[in-house]
C-alpha cells in the first residue's frame, strides 16, 4: 500500500493506493487517524485501490467512527469497483459516508 | 477440469498476499472461476487472516499454514491447515451486522461467499482443519 496525501482548507485527502489487508491496517491508521484527531474533514480516495479486507473494512469503520466522536467527517471518495463490492457484502454503505 | 494443489506458507501477516496470489494462479486455471475470483480469494485470505490473528494470536511464530484448493469440476474444496491454539467452533460466530464496530467482518465474509465451511480439529500432523466449499 502507498498514499498521497494533499490538504485544502480543513479538508486532508489521502490517496490510498494497492491491496489493503491485515499487513498494512496499522499504516493505514497511522495515516489517518492523525488527521482525523486534528479536526479535518478527511476524504479518503480509494480509486486505486484493487483489494481491501475485513481488516482494510475496520480502518474504514474506525475512522469514521472517530471523526463523528470528534465532530468531522471522513468521506469515502471514487471507491473502486473491488472496494465498494466489499463494503456492500459488510452492508456498509449506509453506514460510512459514501460520495 | 480437475484441480489439486496445496502450498505452505509462514503464518505472518505478510503471507495474506502471497496467499492471494497463489488462490488467483490456481484459480486462473479454469473459466468457471471468473465471476467469483475475487469473493473466493477474499474467502481465503480471511481464513488465512483469522489463522494469524487468532490461532496464533498475531505472536510470531516459525510455523507454516498450509492451503489446499481443490476442484472436481462441480465443488471447489479450500483447505486450510494449522498448528496454532485449537479453534473452538461454537466460538467462531460472524458479528450481527448492526453491531456496527471494527472486527468480526471476516468470519460473516466467508459465510457469505462460500457455501460451506466446517472447522475440524486434531487433523493429522495438524491442529486446526478449516475446510470452505463452493458448488459450481
Amino acid at each position: 500500500m502507498s498514499y498521497k496525501i494533499t490538504e485544502e482548507g480543513n479538508v486532508a485527502t489521502v490517496h490510498l493506493d494497492g491491496e489493503i489487508d491485515m499487513d498494512v491496517t496499522e499504516k493505514a491508521k497511522e495515516v489517518i487517524m492523525p488527521l482525523i484527531e486534528s479536526g479535518k474533514e478527511v476524504h479518503l480516495n480509494l480509486k486505486e485501490v484493487q483489494y481491501m479486507d475485513s481488516s482494510g473494512i475496520s480502518v474504514l469503520i474506525e475512522s469514521h467512527q472517530k471523526a463523528a466522536e470528534l465532530g468531522t467527517k471522513v468521506i469515502l471518495k471514487e471507491i473502486s469497483k473491488s472496494v465498494l463490492k466489499v463494503i456492500m457484502m459488510a452492508k456498509l454503505e449506509q453506514i460510512l459516508i459514501i460520495e | 477440469m480437475t484441480i489439486d494443489e496445496h502450498k505452505e506458507f509462514a503464518v505472518q501477516s505478510s503471507s495474506l498476499k502471497e496467499i492471494r496470489s497463489f488462490a488467483r494462479e490456481v484459480l486462473t486455471k479454469d473459466p468457471v472461476f471468473q465471476n467469483s475470483m475475487d469473493d473466493v480469494v477474499l474467502a481465503l485470505a480471511e481464513a488465512a487472516q483469522n489463522i494469524v490473528k487468532h490461532a496464533y494470536s498475531g505472536q510470531p511464530t516459525g510455523d507454516t499454514m498450509k492451503v489446499d484448493i481443490k476442484f472436481n469440476g462441480k465443488q471447489l474444496i479450500i483447505e486450510l491447515f494449522d498448528k496454532g491454539s485449537p479453534a473452538i467452533p461454537q466460538n467462531i460466530k460472524p458479528r450481527k451486522l448492526d453491531d456496527i464496530k471494527a472486527g468480526g467482518l471476516g468470519t460473516f465474509f466467508i459465510g457469505q461467499i462460500m457455501d460451506e465451511v466446517i472447522f475440524k480439529t486434531a487433523a493429522t500432523d495438524w491442529v486446526n482443519h478449516l475446510i470452505l466449499k463452493k458448488n459450481y
